[in-house]
């Protein structure tokens, strides 16, 4: 695949909290049009603050990018309000509340903001072909929805927003394997259709590594290890820590270390 | 006949107002203390465009009510945006000084004066008799018209437009919100402009038809406990607390006391709080939230 | 450990310990002998207005206890205030009570409303809460006017001067004695409950009321203890207000005297008690402030003249504008900005504390 210009750029990005707690430093990563990269990770790396940070930061957050820059389509895109960053064609499909509860299925959809170029029309009906159950559930409040369900709500109305980049914060989690293979090749079918590009973040590294084209992992806000998705599935600590194959046998902690001191460092 | 039909031209004002409260209330999860100061602003906004176009009452009417949904999108532009990811309480503090700004303010643009609008404009107010003996104002019943027209307005917006959505949505979950593209700021500007609006015509009205000075922010205050009867978080509450409010307010003034006019209000809300606190329509969980 | 520029605390003595350093020590005696010799250098207009502020120091401080420690809001005080005075006017009119009775029935009547209005603090948060306590200022006023009409004192309960130890108490400089001590004491008691398991519970409390209960603070309990302090202390003040104005009436305690005190409050910084006191100052002085620049305006300009009779409006509006002023750019109050003078005087010359190390 062609990556010369990548749609997204990450620069080397910081972001602090509160002004004074550094969540992530020098994260880099790029992802080129049509791809779809995956950001693995455990619980607290950094991997939803990335996503925020490119997704934009709201008032009540208190928090910035403070070094480093991330650039859309050559635009830079650091710090802007959540909605302008919307409207430059990025939705994100976050991992808690990603629907309104209180608000039926339809008007979930309705909500959605799109850009002035895109037809709102065509996009509900583009939604509504890719999702057949959200048409069937249209007066069903949100919060009555199964898991399945709200995840395709959420994607559905990030669809309505008529995005490029497609940001999805943990598809798996919370739901059935069955349905997360399900979920992964409607995202995969996106991509290709709809000519999406997808960043996908995870912490289950074989539904990642299964679908990406390239990965990213992230620990302790930095990113450790990069590489073609098929390449990185074969990498042995990815292997043994994320994928829990590898050596039968126990290994004890000075391996553990040991592996630590194997990554390398960005940044 | 005559005690219904005060309770419904009460109702009406209480439910006109507290309106307002439930509006910002349900989309910035802010409680504007501020708002029977602002309502009495869009009727002194009332006074001054009469003074301008005497001639033509419709247009000093429409100006006044534009005048007030502006001031409202300027209250939160200038002052209640800063106050975004501050507590709760400081948000609710700042509408508080705002209204003692405002009271001061006013009474210096406008004096302290009693104003009549109404005569001002040339607008007559006759008696008007319904079938079984009971007597009315004529803005009294308009008052009761437009109690519906706002309420049946605000659940069109609120459910049938984009804008209405996109609101409920914002005060649902303003994170997921602004992910959608949804701009906060303009939403809540939008809120803030709408419920001020509603406010100073109930102002506007009540100035037509009592007159207007510096107790008028007294029903601003004595119509928020019917917001909170009902829920603050629900427009049918409102609508059920304001009457529930007035009732009870109109019938233990006329059996009991009087001077029980500027308490009643609060002592309903008193009993409703340690009942059910989260009010009639409320959900259980704004309780937690603020 | 090495000294480095600044005064560390390094044992938990240090940290409970009422006067830090000897430079403290100093300005703490110093600013005592001032307040003592005040009542002898000031004429009668100035010793009012010190003994107002004293007045306000007690309820500002009694306040902050509640909001600024314990962490809940309340908009009743200028109706726990009436309570205090009611009881005081009621029971010197009807039974002749002297002081000695009404200081205790006010407490008493205090504690039981902190009681009522606690009750629903531990069901309300936040928005609900200030709610419930602006009921209870309404009804407390009704309750108080609705003696006045009974008894036809349309105008006000009027009280005689009360006698303390053979003293009766009319002079200025008398009661100023008296609200130093209250003042005074006021402080100390509520420093000393700060410092004490009471006051730590009740920031633990206004950190995170689940932490708080995890980590074994019967919540509810002190929930109930803050607002029975806060409003003991309040209702005693409105027995000293009763008196030294000679006279009971509803309007005196109106919703703007309750925002005046959580202005105090604001004013002079959440969480701090020199913060109340602060406040409590400037928000008895603004408007006197406010009607000497007035007076100067219209000096100094004779077509303003007018502005002599709106002083009242004014004073409204500019107190509003100096509250949204210190919510929207200084949410420390006056004790932040005391803090900053005071760290960039330590710190320098470097502009920040450290952001590790110096301890927070």
């Amino acid at each position: 695949m062609n990556v010369a210009v990548p749609l997204l750029q990450v620069d080397a990005i910081e972001v602090a909290y509160h002004r004074v707690m550094t969540a992530v430093q020098g994260v880099s990563l790029q992802v080129g049009a049509g791809q779809l990269v995956a950001l693995m990770g455990t619980n607290g790396a950094g991997k939803t603050t990335v996503l925020r940070a490119i997704s934009g930061f709201l008032g009540l957050d208190d928090a910035r990018v403070t070094a480093g820059s991330i650039r859309f389509m050559g635009e830079s895109i650091e710090n802007l309000a959540p909605h302008r960053v919307t409207a430059l064609g990025i939705a994100l499909v976050p991992e808690r509340d990603k629907v309104f509860d209180n608000l039926t299925v339809a008007e979930n959809l309705e909500a959605a903001a799109t850009p002035r170029r895109a037809d709102r029309a065509a996009l509900l009906e583009m939604v509504h072909a890719q999702f057949p159950r959200l048409a069937q559930l249209a007066k069903r409040e949100a919060g009555y929805l199964s898991g399945g369900e709200r995840q395709m709500l959420a994607i559905g109305s990030a669809l309505m927003c008529a995005p490029k980049l497609l940001l999805v914060d943990e598809l798996s989690q919370g739901l059935a394997p069955l349905i997360v293979q399900e979920l992964i090749h409607k995202l995969l079918a996106l991509r290709d259709q709809l000519g999406l590009t997808i960043l996908l973040v995870e912490q289950n590294a074989r539904v990642a590594l299964d679908a990406a084209d390239h990965g990213y992992v992230i620990e302790n806000g930095r990113i450790v290890l990069d590489g073609d998705a098929a390449k990185l599935g074969e990498h042995q600590d990815i292997r043994e820590f994320y994928l829990g194959q590898g050596g039968a046998e126990r290994k004890n902690y000075r391996d553990v270390k040991q592996y630590k001191r194997s990554r390398r460092w960005y940044g | 006949m005559q005690l219904v039909v005060n309770i419904a031209v009460l109702a009406s004002i209480y439910a006109l107002i507290s309106c307002g409260y439930v509006l910002i209330y349900r989309v910035s999860r802010v409680l504007s203390l501020a708002h029977g100061e602002l309502m009495m602003l869009g009727a002194y906004g009332l006074v001054t465009t009469a003074s301008l176009f005497a001639a033509q009452p419709g247009v000093a009417v429409a100006a006044a009510g534009l005048l007030a949904a502006a001031t409202g999108a300027l209250v939160y532009w200038v002052l209640m945006r800063r106050m975004t990811g501050e507590a709760v309480l400081a948000a609710v503090l700042a509408t508080i000084a705002l209204g003692i700004l405002l009271r001061g303010a006013m009474v210096l643009i406008w004096s302290a004066q009693v104003q009549h609008p109404a005569r001002m404009l040339g607008f007559d107010n006759p008696v008007v008799a319904l079938p079984g003996g009971a007597r009315l104002s004529t803005i009294s019943l308009l008052l009761v018209g437009m109690n519906a027209l706002v309420y049946l307005a605000l659940w069109w917006f609120l459910t049938r437009t984009r804008y209405g959505i996109a609101m409920r949505a914002a005060g649902q979950n303003p994170r997921l919100a602004a992910q959608r593209g949804i701009n906060l700021h303009a939403v809540y500007a939008l809120a803030w402009g709408i419920a001020v609006f509603t406010g100073g015509l109930t102002g506007i009205l009540i100035a037509c038809d009592a007159g207007l000075d510096a107790t008028m922010a007294t029903i601003g205050l004595k119509a928020f406990p019917a917001a909170l009867v009902g829920g603050l978080d629900s427009l049918v509450g409102a609508l059920c607390g304001a009457v529930i409010v007035a009732t009870a307010e109109v019938l233990l003034i006329h059996y009991v006391d009087p001077l029980l006019s500027d308490v009643v209000p609060f002592l309903v809300l008193t009993a409703m709080l340690i009942v059910r606190p989260w009010g009639l329509f409320g959900s259980r969980e704004e309780l937690d939230r603020v | 450990m090495p000294h480095a520029s600044g005064y560390f605390r390094t044992t938990y003595g240090q940290d409970t310990r009422l006067v830090d350093t000897r430079t403290q020590r100093v300005a703490a005696g110093a600013f005592i002998c001032a307040l003592i010799a005040l009542p002898w250098l000031a004429n009668p207009f100035v010793l009012d207005l010190a003994n107002q502020t004293l007045l306000a120091v007690v309820g500002a401080v009694a306040l902050m206890l509640l909001t600024g420690f314990a962490g809940q809001i309340s908009l009743g005080h200028a109706g726990l205030m009436a309570a205090g005075a009611f009881c005081t006017g009621i029971l010197s009119k009807e039974l002749g009570a002297s002081i000695w009775l009404t200081l205790p029935a006010s407490a008493a009547t205090g504690a039981l409303l902190g009681v009522i209005f606690g009750l629903p603090s531990l069901r309300l948060r936040g928005l609900y809460l200030a709610v419930s306590t602006l009921a209870l200022h309404f009804i407390v006023i009704y309750l108080g006017h609705e003696y006045e009409t009974r008894r036809g004192f349309s105008t006000g309960i009027v009280i005689d001067p009360p006698r303390v130890f053979g003293w009766e108490l009319v002079d200025g400089r008398a009661w100023y004695v008296v609200f130093l001590i209250a003042a005074g004491g006021t402080v100390l008691i509520a420093l000393n409950w700060l410092r004490s398991r009471t006051g730590r519970a009740w920031r633990a409390l206004h950190g995170r009321e689940a932490v708080a209960e995890a980590l074994g603070i019967h919540v509810p309990l002190y929930k109930l203890l803050a607002f029975v302090a806060s409003s003991t202390l309040t209702a005693m003040l409105g027995c000293l207000f009763a008196y030294y104005r000679g006279f009971v009436s509803g309007e005196a305690f109106s919703l703007f005297l309750s925002i005046q005190y959580v202005a105090m409050v604001i004013i002079g910084g959440m969480g701090s008690i020199a913060g109340a006191v602060m406040g409590a100052v400037f928000v008895t002085l603004f408007p006197y402030g406010i009607e000497w620049l007035v007076g100067l305006v219209s000096e100094a300009l004779p077509e303003m003249r007018g502005l002599q009779n709106a002083v009242f409006a004014i004073n409204y509006a500019a107190f509003g504008l100096v509250m949204i002023l210190f919510l929207v750019f200084e949410p420390q109050g006056l004790a932040g900005i005391w803090r900053r003078v005071q760290a960039y005087f330590l710190m320098w010359p470097f502009k920040q504390k450290p952001l590790s190390g110096g301890g927070k």
